[in-house]
């Protein structure tokens, strides 16, 4: 899961981002709210973790300009700022979830993964497709009871899929989805992991859609 | 302790002795006057009794003794008067109970002498003719009588009326008195958190003042209480700055797979460390300035204070290849305490090194004229925008995005010095150096020569 970190105190934003990556999210990092706003409009990430005291821009305004502009993308409030009237201010204006620091990197990484569930519809923490079940907090992916061991990109990309079931997604979508900045894409990366997937798992699980991208069935 | 007088006592006290008091000595008064007067009448009655016997004793004077008849005087007093008519020596006429020895020794005049235990006022004179020597006599103990009865008959209403007084006086007291019974009792039910201003209402004008200072000491609470509260809500809101960074460090050192990772995360959790110090030693600074104001006793020279400040911190301009230099005669003696005035420079210093990018010039200068004596730390960095340096004292203001990690305090810590020590501290900009300029002056010249 992509999400990008808006903080600017160096030391905090460095351990979030180390944190994160060590619980299985590229994190893209931007200090400023100006910068923040510009990421969020440009890239799809699955969530945000935006600080409110972002110089050249205020957290909140990042907020209230990018909910105008129609942005639905969860955002996590991280804040010092404890004041009862604060959060309501924040959730008022758009924050889906409102977390004063100092914060447990676990408990972050389950809010961020609650969000991007809820943003998706679903309702349980786990994913499931037919015989196929994703865990997102245990990186785990059961198919036909019987655990299947995926690497980090394979993970990503089903957890992706799944999210999406019943929705085309073409490999740019895919790709901005899977890495963060400065991470070096083979050209046809997508296409082996999502091999992969298919052997592991079964080879009818993904369909193709030629010229556009992939999909998974959305089960009943 | 002692036990508190109440007012109202007091009231009753002072005013029903006071009435008291001048009962007394108007009774006084009356007493000594109103005898007076009686002494005066009735003497003159005697005279003109005895002017009667001689003038009696001129027309028909027999030569016998006789007694005259009491009852021919009637009254309450008749036993109390008396008289004698001698005639050529001889007791010729005299009234019934009165003595046959002469009254007097005198010839002519007033006498007051004891008479068988009895007091008597005695009017003696003489007759032109035939040797008529009249005496005429009254007791004492009949006038006093007279003047108690007519005392009495003062005195008796003024007894029953003080009681009834004091009755009046209390409930009058009571009733004058209840708006401060009305204030207390007010008081009393409010919470004991309740700072709000007490409302004036109909307070009379004699308690206002009183109330004015109760309002008044309850603003300056309220506003201590009011600063403290912020402060300790500021200084929790920049501690869970270095919180968080440790704490995310810390458990990314946890969770780190590689030796260089955790190195990391570990080095940034000690920096984190040291950044919460360095906001708590701050913070005390701050507290124990507000603490104790005192004004400096001894006297520094702020010439080799300022080469010591900039010879320490000097390492970490070099270190960002900064250019740094002092500017200060040789002495500069100033009334102020030695450590806060380190500290004071020290913040200055430190600040103009940590806000100025690399390769900026800072400069200290330490001036003095007859009437002022100055520090000033100037630099060639960004300097402060009109906006920003309005903000400046405000606790934990900082400038964003100079990717240091103050805790605004530094300023709020140097101003809190120059004000104990007398001092202004101002900012603008340099004009030397395009940067901020940061101004301490004190209003003391140079000593006379």
């Amino acid at each position: 899961m992509r999400v990008l970190l808006a903080e600017d105190d160096p030391l905090i934003g460095d351990g979030l981002r180390a944190g994160l990556r060590q619980r299985g999210f590229q994190v893209d990092w931007v200090r400023d709210g100006v910068a923040a706003e510009r990421e969020l409009l440009a890239e799809p990430y699955a969530a945000v973790v935006l600080d409110l005291g972002l110089p050249m821009q205020d957290g909140l305004d990042v907020l209230a300009a990018v909910r105008a502009r129609g942005l639905t993308t969860p955002v996590l409030v991280l804040t010092a700022r404890d004041a009862v009237r604060d959060r309501v201010y924040g959730l008022d204006l758009g924050a889906d979830d409102y977390v004063v620091k100092p914060i447990d990197l676990d408990e972050l990484a389950a809010r961020l993964r609650a969000l991007v569930r809820r943003s998706h519809g679903q309702p349980q923490d786990t994913l499931q497709t037919g015989e196929l079940v994703l865990d997102p907090a245990a990186r785990s992916v059961v198919f036909k009871g019987t655990r299947v061991p995926l690497s980090t990109r394979e993970f990503d990309l089903l957890h992706a899929l799944m999210l999406n079931a019943g929705r085309v997604m073409s490999r740019d979508q895919l790709e901005q989805r899977l890495y963060s900045w400065g991470e070096e894409i083979d050209s046809n990366a997508i296409e082996v992991h999502i091999h992969h997937l298919r052997r592991k798992l079964r080879p009818d699980l993904i369909e193709t859609v030629r010229g556009v991208g992939y999909a998974m069935a959305r089960t009943p | 302790m002692t036990r508190s007088r109440s007012l109202q006592g007091r009231l009753l006290t002072l005013v029903l002795g006071a009435v008291a008091g001048v009962w007394l000595a108007a009774a006084t008064t009356i007493w000594f006057d109103a005898r007076q007067e009686l002494d005066d009448l009735l003497d003159n009655h005697l005279s003109q009794a005895a002017a009667l016997l001689v003038a009696q004793q001129a027309h028909g004077a027999d030569g016998d003794e006789r007694e005259f008849d009491a009852a021919a005087a009637p009254g309450r007093y008749a036993t109390q008067v008396a008289f004698q008519v001698w005639h050529e020596g001889r007791l010729a006429l005299r009234s019934a109970g009165a003595s046959t020895e002469p009254l007097s020794q005198r010839t002519s005049g007033f006498e007051t002498r004891v008479v068988d235990g009895i007091a008597w006022r005695i009017y003696a004179t003489r007759g032109s003719e035939h040797e008529v020597q009249v005496y005429v006599a009254e007791q004492l103990g009949s006038r006093s009588a007279i003047l108690w009865a007519l005392l009495r008959s003062m005195l008796w209403p003024m007894a029953v009326a003080l009681p009834l007084l004091a009755l009046l006086g209390w409930w009058a007291v009571r009733r004058g008195l209840a708006p401060l019974q009305g204030l207390s009792a007010g008081l009393a039910q409010r919470a004991p958190q309740a700072l709000d201003p007490v409302p004036r209402g109909d307070t009379p004008r004699e308690m206002q003042p009183l109330l004015d200072a109760l309002n008044g000491l309850f603003a300056r609470i309220a506003g201590l209480l009011e600063s403290e509260r912020r402060f300790t809500a500021d200084a929790a809101h920049e501690l869970r700055t270095p919180i968080t960074a440790i704490r995310a460090q810390a458990q990314v050192a946890l969770g780190a797979e590689g030796h260089d990772e955790r190195r990391h995360a570990l080095l940034a959790t000690l920096e984190g460390c040291d950044r919460a110090t360095r906001l708590v030693e701050q913070l005390l600074t701050l507290a124990r300035l507000e603490a104790a104001p005192e004004a400096a006793s001894a006297s520094t020279d702020l010439s080799p204070l300022a080469r010591r400040v900039v010879a320490d911190l000097g390492g970490h301009a070099l270190a960002k290849r900064q250019s740094i230099e002092l500017d200060a005669p040789d002495a500069c003696d100033l009334h102020a305490d030695e450590t806060l005035l380190g500290i004071l420079l020290r913040n200055l210093v430190d600040n103009a090194i940590r806000y100025s990018p690399a390769r900026a010039r800072i400069r200290i200068q330490v001036g003095r004229s007859a009437t002022r004596t100055e520090l000033r730390v100037e630099d060639s960095g960004p300097g402060l925008s009109d906006g920003q340096r309005g903000r400046l004292g405000e606790r934990f203001f900082r400038v964003l995005g100079n990717g240091q990690p103050g805790s605004g305090l530094g300023w709020s810590i140097a101003k809190r010095i120059a004000t104990v020590q007398g001092a202004t501290l101002s900012a603008s900009r340099s004009d030397a150096l395009g940067g901020l300029a940061v101004t301490v002056a004190w209003p003391q010249g140079s000593p006379p020569q």
